[in-house]
């Protein structure tokens, strides 16, 4: 008895050190970027209002540069809308309003509070929650209108949203002006890159053209701005292309952001688990 | 017990000046400095293993809640706080050990120091990296990151001891 007390005094480090070593890696395996986001949903309760000091005043010093882009942009949205004006004879697009019945997109603008560039799994937070209105799968926009995330988890006063610089981050995009569609992701190397995979062999990317985001997805309007392309490879078999695309929003300085929400996306989901449910009852 | 009061104070600056200030250093994927290995780092050299392991486990539990992380910091932390005394016990002879302090410059001598610095924070970011890349895809790239963000660490908490010690002397 002696024996095994002295045996379990001289090895109850090293079992201490597995045990815990062992819970630490079970959480990470079982964890997702959701988990991720959910926890520093959480902690942002507490670190919240000091990360969102420090963001402030951050923020101060980039006013001029967040202010020429929004011009811009202001410029961009003047001229189309007086396009509208012009072309679209009144009546008709007094029946397209009666149609569409109010738009789809709810927008609204947030201010980030803390960002990282500099790890695998990269997380925004930004200052509107719940009380605001934001909801997960709400897409996020840089404020020169180009791809930035989506919401992951919200509390009360904040939301994390994943950002493009996430390897968990996954979307769909297309080369403007064709039909060809791939796969968005970031492979952890450039914070100003990502790519663009499973790109059909008969798409014939050129170097500088517009990648947009596709209808497909429930997060982002369609053509949302991506990236330009930077370069393309064809995959080994010579069946797809892999494209690396330069990133339209700047990570580095990310201020302030845009929110959508689209009101039919929860239509959509619904529709969505009904065919599942029916494929379910299909095969038993 | 004034040691708890201390030690408690560096575990909350490490935290602080980890989260809201090299957190925040978006400059280059290449650089994501840990300092908050400082704490364990500075313990004092008669620390009991069990005692450093758990400050270990309270810090990487403490950083992966405020990272979002979900359990690389505290993998990193734990091998590093276990490696901990025997890396000290590689450096340092018994008696010195017993002697206990604050591990510093003056009392390791520069060039241990600096070696038990760079050994732990290896170890350490070593764990956090490859962790986090999960395939030997990037393998480059990983040692890159841990190299260039090891070399800042191994800067910040060297900076950070002397600050530290220096107190200790102004309180005696």
């Amino acid at each position: 008895m002696h024996k095994l007390i002295e045996f379990i005094r001289s090895i109850y480090l090293v079992v201490l050190f597995v045990v815990l070593e062992a819970l630490a890696i079970g959480y990470y395996a079982r964890s997702t970027y959701f988990t991720q986001a959910r926890l520093l949903a959480r902690s942002n309760a507490a670190a919240g209002s000091v990360h969102e000091f420090s963001a402030g005043v951050r923020r101060y010093f980039r006013l001029e540069a967040e202010n020429r882009i929004l011009l811009d942009r202001v410029a961009l949205l003047e001229e189309r809308l007086a396009q509208y004006d012009e072309a679209a004879n009144i009546d008709r697009l007094k029946r397209y309003m009666l149609d569409l019945g109010g738009s789809k997109f709810r927008v609204m603008t947030a201010t980030v509070v803390s960002n990282t560039i500099n790890r695998a799994q990269n997380f925004v937070t930004i200052n509107r929650g719940l009380r605001d209105g934001v909801t997960p799968d709400m897409a996020l926009l840089a404020p020169g209108g180009s791809m930035l995330g989506y919401i992951v988890d919200c509390t009360d006063r904040y939301s994390v949203a994943i950002p493009l610089l996430n390897t968990s981050f996954r979307a769909s995009g297309k080369l403007e002006g064709t039909d060809y569609f791939g796969s968005v992701y970031w492979d952890g190397v450039d914070p100003h890159s990502v790519l663009l995979g499973e790109l059909s062999k008969y798409a014939e990317p050129k170097i500088g053209q517009r990648v947009i985001t596709t209808g497909f997805s429930q997060f982002f309007p369609e053509n949302v701005l991506i990236g330009w392309v930077e370069s393309a490879s064809m995959n080994e078999n010579r069946t797809a292309y892999t494209v690396r695309l330069k990133l339209a929003t700047d990570f580095a300085r990310l201020t302030d952001i845009i929110l959508i929400e689209n009101r039919d996306a929860c239509e959509v989901l619904d529709l969505q688990a009904r065919q599942e449910d029916d494929e379910r009852f299909r095969h038993q | 017990m004034y040691r708890i009061v201390t030690y408690s104070s560096l575990f909350l600056v490490t935290v602080l000046l980890q989260v809201f200030l090299f957190d925040n250093l978006s400059v280059s994927i290449y650089l994501n400095p840990l300092i908050y290995v400082a704490f364990i780092v500075l313990l004092p050299v008669d620390t009991a293993p069990v005692t450093v392991l758990l400050a270990g486990l309270a810090m990487g539990v403490t950083m992966d809640f405020l990272m979002g992380a979900a359990g690389i910091n505290t993998m990193a932390t734990l091998l590093m706080a276990f490696l901990r005394p025997y890396i000290l016990a590689s450096f340092y002879s018994r008696d010195d050990l017993r002697d206990g302090g604050v591990p510093s410059p003056e009392r390791l001598g520069h060039h241990v120091f600096l070696n038990y610095l760079i050994v732990l924070v290896a170890v350490h970011h070593a764990v956090f990296f490859s962790l986090e890349a999960l395939s030997w895809s990037h393998i480059v790239r990983t040692v890159l990151r841990i190299v260039a963000s090891g070399s800042v660490t191994v800067a910040a908490v060297w900076l950070l001891g002397r600050i530290f010690t220096a107190k200790f002397v102004a309180r005696l």
